[in-house]
């Protein structure tokens, strides 16, 4: 049996300019079309759906501020994802790291107890999750560099064992990060010297500023210094770099090292803010995965994190308004982000290959819709 | 020298009167940001001819020939096949029409073997690959050319010369009937050269048609039936009919004035030891490739190696440069030892280094101009690129580089424009003063203003007391610069002689491997 037509992908000579910012708009347009036919078909109104999503993500003061405070971690877990990913180096184990941040975190605001300042205190806190995090993604990076062993695996099942982690210190009764007071298995609160106020009546925490200047300073290190030039070399390159004298493998340790790091601190903002202690149900909540979501829309460029953070924070959140608002199922909300991340995906081969149908039997080619 | 005898394959040439056009662009435009590298170019190739484009570097060779293979999209203009209007939107589409590129960069992918990358892009390939069918096919369609290859062998572990030949073999096996050659012959060694010229002769004879691309004017000479020059992304000047012109004219033509390449070799004085080699032996997983080297490089004078491809050149620079360590012997720059210190130390001590590989090696594709003049550099902790900009114009400008400025991007450059980038950086000195040059084929892809340039540069460095080796397969350019001639054999040196006395005959025996008893 065969098939009597092909699609072939053909590499372009050149990108069109235009392609770059269209294609990425056109994913979340075309995860969005996606989504309404799937709404048509279990009887829902896709126009209304959006129109509550959209209302609940971004025109609301509720809405709104609830997606910066959203976007607050997903833009460090995105930063953590494009960072590592724009050298080739696929850290999808930023959940994992997430969790580190967040049990190292907790570490510090209950052990350094109230003796301290909270100016001083929440940076302590803030360090020590993105330590954590770091130390968490230490062994993929060290065997990744020299042994070549792939990251991808190794930070994926470490992400298994993090989440493990959680449950013990949580479930296992008498453990350091349990609260201690309730037969119920709660966290246990981080000192009152270890936690932000938010903003008014909002849920949107000045960690959102920390991770805007992270940003900002991360894409001014990759722009400006040596080793912002280090990695553009060893990630187009890396005969060139050995041309150099660049040493390919500890750049590649440090970069996986940051990465790990970006994730945990968003881990350990969760703690200064919103949280207080672990909660055990963010191993549900899939911020770090999110993280690859918001750098693959950002075509992994560190510029456009902070946009990509927050559109599909607003997304998420209005998908999960959904809900409560309306009586549309949550899972519509998830849906629409996987749909995004494919379409985002997907769109990359529009940019960089011309995509043909071709039939096998006869030798015209027939253009596909570019 | 342009009529290096040759013999002429299968019989007597095609008939010219009467052949037909069989692939014709008409006022072709192809714009890139700031340039203009095709304005209103009509061009046409006939059935059994071979038709050459000629032009400095950056005038526009290239881009006509990705327009006539698919690559890229005019901005206006059209192309015909056989008297018909085509259309190509991808090389796919030009291929269907039986015309295919073999490219000035290589677009093999270098963890594949030889035979996936020539069936690479392939239509009805079965689902499950038979490997040794296609192997054989590979090697038979190979070998039927003249250009022998294992079709096992994995591309990384190629040279440059093999790359190009894999790159020739692919497009014979995809079934071109036009075939567009971009610059094939710069990586090809003379007994190469003569192999592809007589398969080229096979191939009009049979009524193909190939488009050369070529910046070495006795070959344009020899093998051109027509021949078209370019000139700023115009068309100024056509030669018709075989023999009807001499390389001097194609010069003059060319770049609009008489060029002298037989660069002097000037009397001066040679000074201390620069660079010392003892001993130098090198196995990589277990195979030999450089067996106990040992020789040296004075201050003022130009040592050339000479040798056919893949006899250990490529390596013999890379550990020179302390990217490679031996597996025993020694290498001292200036006094130092540098045998195993990796090549920033070697520059510290004056080395600077043209390797062969010039994109992906030698220069960062995706980074500008300016970025890749830092690539050898010392950097600062912030990189500053404020002052350095002045300089990058100005080697842009010294070097006459054809670019929109200091952040116009590597692969955004004409093949010899980049090779030229290349030399900027490294005869511009770095880290620290150049004591010692060592130079991989370093006019490969230059039109000939450009290589009178860089070898009056090279002559000036030596002049100005460094040392310089030269490493290339262009045996005319060895025998024409070096103080001193050694032959490269199967990772030993079997041959050295005085450059003023070099024999062409017996460097060329050394070098085919035919030397008599080791060196004198
Ligand atoms: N992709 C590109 N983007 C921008 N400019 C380009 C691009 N490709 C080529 N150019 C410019 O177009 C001009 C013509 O380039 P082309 O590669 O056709 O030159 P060429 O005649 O082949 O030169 P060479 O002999 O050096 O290979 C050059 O000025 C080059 O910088
Ligand atoms: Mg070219």
């Amino acid at each position: 049996m065969r098939i009597p037509f092909r699609v072939v992908f053909e590499q372009r000579g050149e990108t069109p300019r235009r392609l770059s910012f269209l294609v990425p708009l056109a994913s979340v347009f075309a995860a969005l079309f996606f989504g309404a036919l799937f709404l048509l078909a279990t009887g829902y109104s896709p126009i209304g759906t959006y129109t509550n999503m959209f209302r609940d993500g971004f025109a609301s003061f509720n809405g709104i501020t609830d997606t910066l405070a959203l976007s607050t971690v997903l833009i460090c877990t995105g930063i953590s994802a494009a960072f590592a990913f724009q050298m080739n180096l696929y850290n999808i184990g930023g959940e994992g790291q997430l969790y580190l941040g967040l049990i190292g975190g907790a570490w510090a605001g209950i052990a350094l107890g109230d003796h301290l300042p909270t100016l001083i205190m929440v940076p302590v806190v803030l360090l020590c999750g993105a330590l954590a995090g770091a130390a968490w993604i230490f062994v993929p990076a060290f065997v990744r560099s020299r042994l070549g062993t792939s990251e991808i695996v190794s930070t994926l099942l470490l992400t298994y064992i993090a989440a493990s982690l959680i449950k013990h210190v949580i479930y296992t009764p008498g453990s350091f990060f349990r609260n201690p007071n309730t037969s119920f298995p709660q966290g246990r609160m981080v000192a009152d010297s270890a936690s932000l106020e938010s903003f008014g009546s909002s849920r949107l925490y000045p960690t959102f500023f920390v991770a805007l200047i992270i940003a900002g300073a991360l894409y001014w290190v990759v722009k400006r210094t040596e080793f912002g030039y280090r990695i553009n070399v060893i990630s187009d390159s890396p005969r060139a770099a050995h041309y150099a004298g660049i040493n390919a493998r500890r750049t590649t340790v440090w970069v996986m090292l940051i990465s790990g790091a970006l994730s945990g601190l968003a881990g350990a903002m969760l703690i200064v803010g919103p949280y207080g202690k672990i909660e055990p149900s963010i191993i549900t909540l899939g911020y770090g995965y999110a993280g690859i979501v918001v750098a693959a829309l950002a075509r992994n460029n560190l510029g456009l994190i902070i946009v990509s953070g927050i559109l599909f924070s607003g997304l998420r959140v209005g998908g999960n308004n959904l809900q409560v608002t309306t009586d549309t199922p949550i899972h519509i909300g998830v849906m629409l982000q996987g749909a995004i991340l494919l379409f985002a995906l997907g769109g990359e081969a529009f940019r960089r290959y011309h995509i043909h149908v071709v039939r096998t039997h006869d030798a015209s080619s027939k253009k596909a819709p570019a | 020298m342009s009529n290096t005898s040759h013999e002429v394959a299968q019989g007597p040439h095609h008939n010219s009167g009467a052949a037909s056009t069989a692939l014709s662009a008409h006022s072709i435009d192809k714009k890139f940001p700031g340039v203009l590298a095709n304005d209103s170019v009509d061009f046409d190739v006939r059935a059994g001819e071979v038709h050459t484009l000629l032009g400095e570097n950056g005038a526009g060779k290239s881009t006509l020939a990705a327009v006539l293979c698919g690559l890229y999209q005019p901005d206006a203009g059209y192309l015909m096949r056989n008297g018909k209007r085509i259309n190509l939107s991808s090389p796919r589409a030009g291929l269907q029409h039986g015309i295919a590129m073999v490219h000035q960069h290589f677009r093999l992918v270098e963890r594949f073997t030889v035979s996936e990358n020539v069936i690479l892009g392939s239509r009805d390939l079965p689902f499950k690959l038979n490997r040794r069918e296609i192997n054989e096919k590979v090697a038979a369609v190979a070998e039927s050319y003249g250009l022998p290859i294992d079709p096992d062998a994995t591309v990384g572990d190629l040279s440059v010369g093999q790359r190009q030949r894999v790159e020739i073999v692919k497009a014979l096996y995809q079934g071109a009937e036009i075939l567009l050659l971009d610059e094939p012959t710069a990586v090809l060694v003379p007994s190469e050269v003569e192999k592809l010229f007589e398969n080229v002769h096979a191939m009009t004879a049979a009524g193909k048609s190939i488009v050369f691309i070529s910046h070495k004017l006795g070959e344009v000479v020899e093998i051109s039936d027509r021949v078209t020059v370019l000139r700023n992304g115009r068309v100024t000047g056509h030669v018709s009919g075989r023999g009807t012109t001499d390389t001097k004219e194609l010069a003059r033509l060319m770049v609009g004035r008489d060029i002298e390449l037989n660069a002097q070799r000037a009397t001066h004085a040679i000074g201390h030891e620069v660079l010392q080699i003892r001993n130098l032996s090198l196995s990589i997983d277990d195979v030999a490739v450089l067996t106990d080297i040992s020789f040296n490089v004075h201050a003022g004078e130009m040592v050339g190696v000479a040798g056919v491809a893949g006899n250990g050149q490529r390596e013999l620079a890379d550990t020179i440069a302390g990217l490679i360590s031996p597996t025993s012997g020694s290498v001292g720059i200036s006094g130092a030892m540098t045998t195993d210190c990796g090549p920033v130390q070697a520059r510290e001590v004056g080395l600077a280094y043209v390797p062969e590989d010039r994109l992906g090696m030698g220069l960062v594709p995706s980074m500008s101009i300016l970025d890749n003049l830092l690539l050898t550099r010392d950097r600062k902790l912030v990189v500053d690129r404020v002052s350095v900009r002045p300089e990058a114009s100005r080697l842009i400008e010294q070097f006459e580089i054809k670019a929109n400025g200091p952040d116009h991007l590597a692969r955004k450059l004409s093949g010899g424009n980049a090779q030229k980038v290349l030399l900027a950086r490294e005869l511009s000195g770095g880290r620290s003063a150049t004591k010692l040059l060592v130079v991989c084929s370093p006019t490969r892809g230059l039109d000939v203003g450009a290589i009178e340039t860089v070898r009056r540069l090279l002559n000036d460095a030596r002049s100005a007391g460094q040392a310089i080796l030269l490493i290339s397969e262009d045996l005319d350019e060895v025998l024409s610069l070096s103080d001193r001639v050694l032959v490269l054999y199967r990772g030993s040196v079997v041959h050295e002689t005085p450059g003023e006395t070099a024999q062409l005959s017996q460097v060329g025996a050394a070098m085919a491997g035919l030397a008599a008893e080791g060196r004198s």
